[in-house]
C-alpha cells in the first residue's frame, strides 16, 4: 500500500497548498498564463483525475518530463540514472553496518572500542558531509562534477553515511546488546556446558530482531542518503527529490518519493521473508554440533 | 549551391580543427534553468541560449550597430506596420534541415499563441500582430502599430518549426534540455553541466570544438581552479576576489557590460511605508558611501571605483538616466527625522512608532548578491536599526526570489535586489501597475502615464523624455531606494584569445574565441 499512499498524499498536498497547482509550479514571474499548462499537466480537473492519470502513466513507466527543476529532461531517465548511484551509495554505506553487526556478533570488534565508536558516531551527518564535499571540490576542481568526481563523491558519501549520526556505532552497540541479553538465557548456559558454541545457539533466536534492526538501519541510511546526496552533490534519487521539492516540480517529486516508498516496502518484504526463513529453520530444530 | 555549401561546411570544419580543437571549460553563476529562449529567466539562461540560437537582429559588440546573421535583406512595409524579411540561404539547423521563412513565422506564431506561457513572448505580444510566409526565404512580420525602428524590437531567437507539433510551446518539452538551433553550438543539459558542441554552418565557424559550463559555487574555489588552469574562465567574479586575479599573469579581468543596478524595493502596502515621506526618510537614512565601503571595499575617493551611485532605475551611462536628479551618497539623519515626524511617526525610547506600535521592518535579500556585496543585508539592517527601526533580516534563495518575491507573494517590507538589462532598458514590468515584476504591487498613475508614454513613443527623443520624467517621478515617489551600479567582471585565462564579450548576451561573438598555447 505504501507505494500507492505516498503519491496519493503528495497529490493531496499539492491541492492543499494555497493557489492553483499550475501557478505553484510555474509562477507568474516565469509563466505568463497557466491555463494551458494546467491542461497539459492534467492539473485542471482536480486531484483525483490527476492522481489516476499519473498512476496510469507511472505503471507504464512513463513519469513525464521535469517541469521546473530540470526543465525538459525525462523523469524516467533521471530516475534510471539516479537509481544505480543511490544503490551504490547506500550499498557501500551498508557495508559499514554489516561490518558492525558481524564484528559485534563475533566479538571481532572489542568492547573496549565502544566508547570511541560512540564518540565518533556523535558527529552529525551534515558536518561530515560538508567536510567530504570540501575535500572533493578541492581535489578535483572543475572535474568534481565529472565521472571521477562523482565516484569520489559516492565513496566519501558512503563513508559519511555509514559513520555519521551513530550509524556504525549503533549497529555495533545494537547487535552487541541483542546478543548479550540472549546469552544470559538459561538455554545458552546449558548449551555451553554441553560444549556447544554460544553463537550457534543464540543466532537463530536473535535473527528476527537483528533483521528488524537491520531494516531500521537501512531505512536510516536511505533517509540519510538524501542529506548526503544534496550536500555532496551526488547524482542520486535523494538529490532529485530535494531539487524537485525546492522547485515545486511535483512530477519529479512524485516519481522520486514513490521510488523511496517502493524501496521501503521492499525492505519490509525482505524482512518478512527473513523472519519466515528463520521460523522455518527453528521449526526444523537443527541439531547443534558439539564443539 | 550544393557544392558551395559543401565547401563552406568543409572550410568550417577545417577552421575548427585549426583552432586547436580546444575545449573551453568555464564556471557560471548557476546552471541554466532552460535552454529554450522563450522561457529564459536568468542571465545564465540568456548567455547559454546565445550559444545555441541566432537572434533575428543583434547589436555588434564593438560598433553597436544592428546586425543580423540570418537576415539577407529587409524592407519596411505596409506604411510602417510590417517588415518584409528575406532570410539568408544555406543556413541549417543543428539537425541538418534548412532554416526557412516557415521557421521564422512559426516562432512569431508561437509567441502569439496564448498556449505558450512565456513571459518573453508576452513582451512581443504587445506589438507583434502576426507573420506570413511569402516563399521559402521571405516572411512578412506585421505589427499592431507603426514601429519607428522595428529591427531594434525584433531581437528574438528563431526556433525550428520541425521540432514542435504545434505553436503552443511548453517549458517542459525536451527542447528545453536539448534544443536545436542555428547557433554556433548545439547544447545539451545534464544534471550538473551543459555541454556545447561546435556546429559549423554557413554563418558560423566556431574555433572551439566544445564548451563545458558548470556551476561555480564557492568563489575562492573558482579562483583556485582558474589559476590552476583546469578551467579557462569565470563569467562573474565578485569584487572581493578581483584583487587576487588582477595580480595574476595568467588571468585577464574583462568588463562585462550588464547594465545592472541594485535597489531596495519598498513595500508601499505596509501601513508605515505607505506615506512617501517615510520612504524619502529611509532613502536619507541609508548611507550608501558607508555601505559601499563595508560591503564592496570601495573607499571614499577611490579612483576607478567599480561601484557608482544612481538616483533612478537606469545606469548613469544610459540615455534614459536623468542627470538632473542627484544621488544621495551619505545619510542625513536630521532631515530624515523631520520627514518621519511630518508623516506622523513618533519616536519613543529611541524606536520609531506608528501609533502605539513600534515599526519592525522585515528585510530580505537575494542570497547570491552576498557574493558581490558581502554582508550588505546586515549592514542595511544595522543602519536602519541605528536610525530607530526594529528589523528582521533574512536571505532569499534564487527559487524563492523567482517564485515569491518577484511575483509579489512575499511578506517582506524591504527587499534588496539587482536588475540587469541589455541595451533595451524597459522598466515597465518593474513599476507599472500591471507589471509582471512589480515586487510589491506598486501603483501610481503618474508612473503608469510615463511608462505608457515610453511604449507609445515614436522617436528616440520621445522615449528619452518619457523615461527622464519617469526617473524624476520615481526618485520622488521612491517605490525603490536606488543604490548603485556595480561593474561586472569576468576572468579568462590569457590563452583564451579573441574573447569579445558582448553586453548582456556575452557570447554573441563566440566564433572569434579561441584557445592558444602560451
Amino acid at each position: 500500500m505504501l507505494p500507492l499512499m505516498v503519491p496519493a498524499i503528495i497529490t493531496g498536498l499539492i491541492w492543499a497548498l494555497p493557489g492553483d497547482p499550475a501557478s505553484l509550479i510555474c509562477p507568474p514571474s516565469r509563466c505568463s498564463g497557466t491555463q494551458a499548462l494546467a491542461e497539459r499537466w492534467n492539473l485542471d480537473a482536480g486531484p483525483f483525475q490527476f492522481f489516476v492519470g499519473w498512476l496510469r502513466d507511472a505503471l507504464a513507466l512513463n513519469f513525464g518530463r521535469s517541469w521546473s527543476a530540470f526543465q525538459g529532461m525525462d523523469v524516467g531517465n533521471l530516475l534510471a540514472e539516479a537509481i544505480p548511484v543511490s544503490l551504490m551509495l547506500v550499498g557501500l554505506a551498508s557495508l559499514w553496518i554489516f561490518t558492525g553487526v558481524f564484528g559485534a556478533a563475533t566479538g571481532w570488534i572489542h568492547r573496549r572500542l565502544d566508547p570511541l565508536l560512540q564518540t565518533s558516531g556523535m558527529i552529525p551527518v551534515l558536518v561530515l558531509a560538508l567536510v567530504g564535499a570540501a575535500i572533493v571540490d578541492l581535489t578535483y576542481g572543475f572535474g568534481s562534477s565529472g565521472q571521477e568526481g562523482q565516484m569520489a563523491r559516492i565513496i566519501i558519501g558512503s563513508a559519511v553515511l555509514g559513520l555519521a549520526d551513530g550509524a556504525f556505532a549503533g549497529a555495533v552497540a545494537g547487535t552487541r546488546g541483542l546478543f548479550s541479553s540472549e546469552s544470559r538465557q538459561r538455554y545458552v548456559g546449558v548449551a555451553i556446558l554441553r560444549g556447544e558454541r554460544e553463537l550457534a545457539n543464540t543466532l537463530p533466536n536473535v535473527t528476527p530482531a537483528l533483521v528488524g534492526q537491520l531494516r531500521a538501519r537501512l531505512l536510516h541510511l536511505l533517509s540519510g542518503a538524501v542529506v548526503v546526496e544534496v550536500m555532496l552533490k551526488i547524482n542520486g534519487i535523494g538529490d532529485l527529490l530535494w531539487a524537485g521539492t525546492l522547485e515545486q516540480d511535483f512530477g519529479l517529486v512524485l516519481g522520486t518519493a514513490t521510488l523511496f516508498a517502493v524501496g521501503s516496502a521492499l525492505l519490509l518484504v525482505l524482512q518478512a521473508m527473513c523472519e519466515v526463513a528463520v521460523a522455518l529453520h527453528v521449526r526444523r530444530s537443527p541439531g547443534v554440533q558439539a564443539a | 549551391m550544393a557544392w558551395r555549401r559543401t565547401i563552406l561546411g568543409l572550410s568550417g570544419l577545417a577552421m575548427g580543427l585549426l583552432g586547436t580543437g580546444a575545449t573551453l571549460n568555464y564556471f557560471e553563476e548557476a546552471l541554466p534553468t532552460t535552454l529554450n529562449p522563450l522561457f529564459a529567466e536568468t542571465m545564465v539562461d540568456s548567455r547559454a541560449q546565445e550559444l545555441v540560437f541566432d537572434r533575428l537582429w543583434y547589436r555588434d559588440a564593438i560598433t553597436n550597430e544592428l546586425q543580423s546573421r540570418v537576415v539577407k535583406t529587409h524592407q519596411v512595409a505596409e506604411a510602417g506596420r510590417a517588415i518584409k524579411i528575406t532570410l539568408k540561404e544555406g543556413i541549417t539547423w543543428h539537425d541538418g534541415s534548412s532554416m526557412t521563412s516557415k521557421d521564422l513565422c512559426f516562432t512569431v506564431k508561437s509567441m502569439l499563441n496564448r498556449g505558450t506561457p512565456s513571459v518573453v513572448a508576452a513582451a512581443y505580444q504587445e506589438f507583434v500582430a502576426g507573420c506570413e510566409t511569402q516563399g521559402p526565404s521571405v516572411a512578412l512580420v506585421r505589427f499592431r502599430k507603426v514601429l519607428p525602428k522595428p529591427r531594434e524590437r525584433l531581437g528574438f531567437h528563431i526556433l525550428p518549426a520541425s521540432q514542435f507539433s504545434s505553436t503552443a510551446i511548453s517549458p517542459d518539452m525536451e527542447f528545453s534540455a536539448r534544443p536545436t538551433g542555428t547557433g554556433a553550438y548545439k547544447g545539451a543539459r545534464t544534471r550538473r553541466e551543459v555541454i556545447f558542441d561546435a556546429q559549423s554552418n554557413t554563418h558560423h565557424s566556431p574555433s572551439l570544438m566544445q564548451l563545458q559550463l558548470r556551476e561555480g559555487g564557492d568563489p575562492l574555489l573558482q579562483i583556485r581552479t582558474l589559476e590552476g588552469g583546469e578551467v579557462q574562465g569565470i563569467v562573474v567574479v565578485p569584487p572581493g576576489s578581483r584583487a587576487d586575479l588582477r595580480a595574476s599573469d595568467e588571468v585577464t579581468l574583462k568588463s562585462y557590460d550588464l547594465r545592472s543596478w541594485w535597489f531596495i524595493a519598498v513595500n508601499t502596502k505596509n501601513p508605515a511605508l505607505q506615506d512617501k515621506r517615510v520612504r524619502q526618510a529611509l532613502n536619507l537614512l541609508i548611507d550608501r558611501t558607508e555601505l559601499r565601503e563595508y560591503t564592496i571595499g570601495v573607499k571614499p575617493g577611490d579612483r576607478n571605483s567599480p561601484c557608482e551611485f544612481i538616483s533612478g532605475p537606469f545606469v548613469s551611462v544610459s540615455p534614459y538616466y536623468n542627470r538632473t536628479i542627484p544621488t544621495v551618497p551619505t545619510a542625513n539623519r536630521a532631515k530624515a527625522d523631520a520627514l518621519l515626524k511630518a508623516a506622523g511617526l513618533t519616536r519613543i525610547g529611541g524606536r520609531w512608532h506608528l501609533g502605539e506600535q513600534p515599526i519592525t521592518l522585515k528585510i530580505g535579500m537575494l542570497a547570491n548578491l552576498n557574493n558581490e556585496a558581502t554582508d550588505l543585508l546586515e549592514q542595511v539592517g544595522n543602519q536602519l536599526g541605528d536610525a530607530g527601526f526594529d528589523r528582521q533580516t533574512s536571505k532569499v534563495s534564487a527559487d524563492e526570489w523567482s517564485q515569491e518575491v518577484v511575483s509579489g507573494q512575499s511578506d517582506f517590507d524591504l527587499v534588496i535586489g539587482k536588475w540587469s538589462f541589455g541595451l533595451v532598458e524597459a522598466v515597465g514590468d518593474l513599476f507599472h501597475t500591471n507589471g509582471r515584476k512589480n515586487i510589491f504591487g506598486y501603483t501610481d498613475a503618474g508612473v503608469d502615464e510615463f511608462l505608457n508614454a515610453y511604449e507609445d513613443a515614436v522617436t528616440d527623443t520621445e522615449q528619452k523624455d518619457a523615461y527622464h520624467k519617469l526617473h524624476a517621478r520615481l526618485a520622488d515617489e521612491l517605490p525603490y531606494l536606488f543604490l548603485w551600479k556595480l561593474d561586472t567582471k569576468s576572468a579568462w585565462r590569457t590563452e583564451v584569445r579573441g574573447n569579445i564579450i558582448t553586453p548582456y548576451f556575452y557570447f554573441t561573438e563566440i566564433d572569434s574565441w579561441k584557445v592558444v598555447e602560451n
